[in-house]
């Protein structure tokens, strides 16, 4: 088992941004986390990543809590967020450099682990170059390996392929499946295709609480619906009139 | 120690490398240090705070004051960019992120004035052991500037940030007798010049450059009084809101 959540609650004055979440999710999957905008996917994540404490209620990743151990969850996680997140001025080697070692790794394995990832992001021939001068696309899969750099075992992708070309996109999906061999991938997106690609199991946010957590073939299903979207527009408009 | 000084270069670089921090750090300061220089020369102005030996220490402080604004927009663009959210996850500390911070500046702070004393000493600047000891004081002074641009950089964005610390700048100049010896205006302009580190700091530096080691005690205290302050201030800043955009 890679995540346990039990019960996670976050509240930012009266508004309850996660409600008593319970998740249980397996090892080396893709597990996608859906919701509409405000739904409370990013406020999940961020109390998963230790980026903020929970009002209530524990997680455990791989077995650690994040209120009592966040420096241990911490060298086995990584993050590639929705932006840019790299360092401008820095060349596309020296940003995997750089992550490499502020996770532990001495200078010849953060160089080794470096081509590597610019082997496998295909980026080998912008390695001297200024990452603020790449492509969107450049940027992203930079993004990526900057997070999968660091060996973890559980990874955060938001929007991963947000503003990406078809072909860039299908690229990534390639990539994304191949790191989920040694690797636990929570994923974030609006892209359902992308999901219904990827994914091995879904949970669909509303109103900071779970509303479907299965697989997307269970899920469509269940609720005797067309196809995916369907499903998830059913979900959030089922929701909506209980609100 | 090893990922502070990693995430140290990564900043060092990122400052090095953009051209308007050299422009602004730099060559500046030293254009107006010469600018100085030629109207002390040329038109025999009566204020003690355009002879050498002040306006040295005056114009190292002033040219601090850029590092406020570079500070604040690395670290807000390090927000703004969730580059900061993405070291958030890693396993750097809290005093890794500000003594981070603090270091590249530190570095920039000593180039600086390095430089300043180079010009200096080249125009007629006497040279003395007091020089050294005015570059160690620097040290404080500096981390005085990095603090204040670390917590503008924690609550500003980026567009703001450069607009909040010009007005520091200016601050800077007017309250630190830059450009005029304080006494000469007094009144409440001066009092309220003494409450803030910047008149202080050019105290500190100028009675150390003079070997007056007897004035040195209260601007050092207040320097190290501010420095300890803002510090504190900064962390619990950045703490606060780091990862937010």
């Amino acid at each position: 088992m890679s995540i346990k959540i039990i019960n996670l609650t976050k509240q930012y004055g009266n508004l309850t941004a996660v409600d008593k979440v319970n998740l249980e999710i397996e090892n080396n999957q893709i597990f996608a986390l859906l919701g509409l905008n405000g739904a409370g996917k990013t406020t999940l994540i961020k109390m998963l990543s230790c980026l903020t404490r929970p009002t209530s209620g524990d997680a455990f990743i791989l077995g650690k809590s994040i209120l009592k151990n966040p420096l241990d969850i911490k060298q086995q996680i990584n993050i590639a967020p929705q932006e840019t997140s790299i360092a401008p001025n820095l060349t596309v080697f020296e940003n995997l450099i750089f992550i490499s070692q502020i996770y532990g790794f001495n200078k010849v394995d953060a160089i080794a682990k470096s081509d590597q990832m610019l082997k496998l992001f295909e980026l080998e021939e912008k390695k001297n170059v200024l990452s603020k001068r790449l492509s969107g696309g450049q940027q992203r899969r930079l993004g990526i390996a900057m997070a999968i750099i660091s060996d973890p075992k559980i990874l955060f992708l938001d929007e991963p392929t947000l503003g990406l070309d078809i072909v860039a996109r299908r690229s990534l999906w390639k990539i994304i499946n191949k790191i989920k061999e040694n690797t636990t991938i929570i994923l974030t997106t609006h892209y359902l295709n992308e999901v219904e690609h990827l994914a091995n199991k879904v949970a669909i946010m509303h109103n900071g609480k779970i509303v479907a957590n299965d697989t997307v073939d269970n899920i469509v299903k269940n609720l005797k619906v067309k196809n995916f979207e369907d499903a998830f527009l059913q979900l959030s408009q089922k929701e909506n009139e209980n609100v | 120690m090893y990922k502070t000084l990693i995430f140290a270069k990564r900043n060092f670089k990122e400052l090095s490398r953009d051209l308007l921090t050299l422009v602004f750090t730099i060559l500046l300061p030293v254009a107006i240090f010469l600018i100085m220089l030629f109207l002390t020369n040329q038109l025999n102005i009566p204020n003690s705070a355009f002879e050498i030996q002040n306006f040295t220490p005056a114009t190292i402080i002033f040219s601090f004051s850029f590092l406020t604004l570079f500070t604040a927009m690395l670290v807000s663009k390090d927000r703004s960019t969730a580059f900061l959210t993405r070291l958030m996850v890693t396993p750097l500390k809290a005093s890794d992120y500000i003594l981070g911070y603090t270091l590249p500046i530190i570095v920039i702070a000593l180039i600086q004035n390095i430089t300043l004393f180079i010009i200096a000493l080249l125009f007629g600047l006497n040279a003395t052991f007091n020089i050294f000891l005015v570059i160690l004081a620097t040290i404080p002074v500096s981390i005085i500037f990095s603090s204040l641009g670390l917590m503008l950089g924690s609550i500003l964005s980026d567009k703001q940030a450069s607009g909040v610390t010009s007005l520091i700048i200016q601050v800077v100049a007017f309250t630190s007798g830059m450009w005029f010896d304080l006494n000469m205006v007094g009144g409440t302009f001066k009092t309220i010049s003494y409450i803030l580190p910047f008149a202080h700091s050019v105290d500190l530096l100028k009675y150390l450059l003079a070997g007056n080691y007897s004035e040195v005690l209260i601007p050092l205290i207040v320097v190290l009084g501010y420095m300890i302050l803002f510090t504190i201030l900064a962390i619990l800043l950045f703490k606060k809101t780091g990862t937010k955009r």
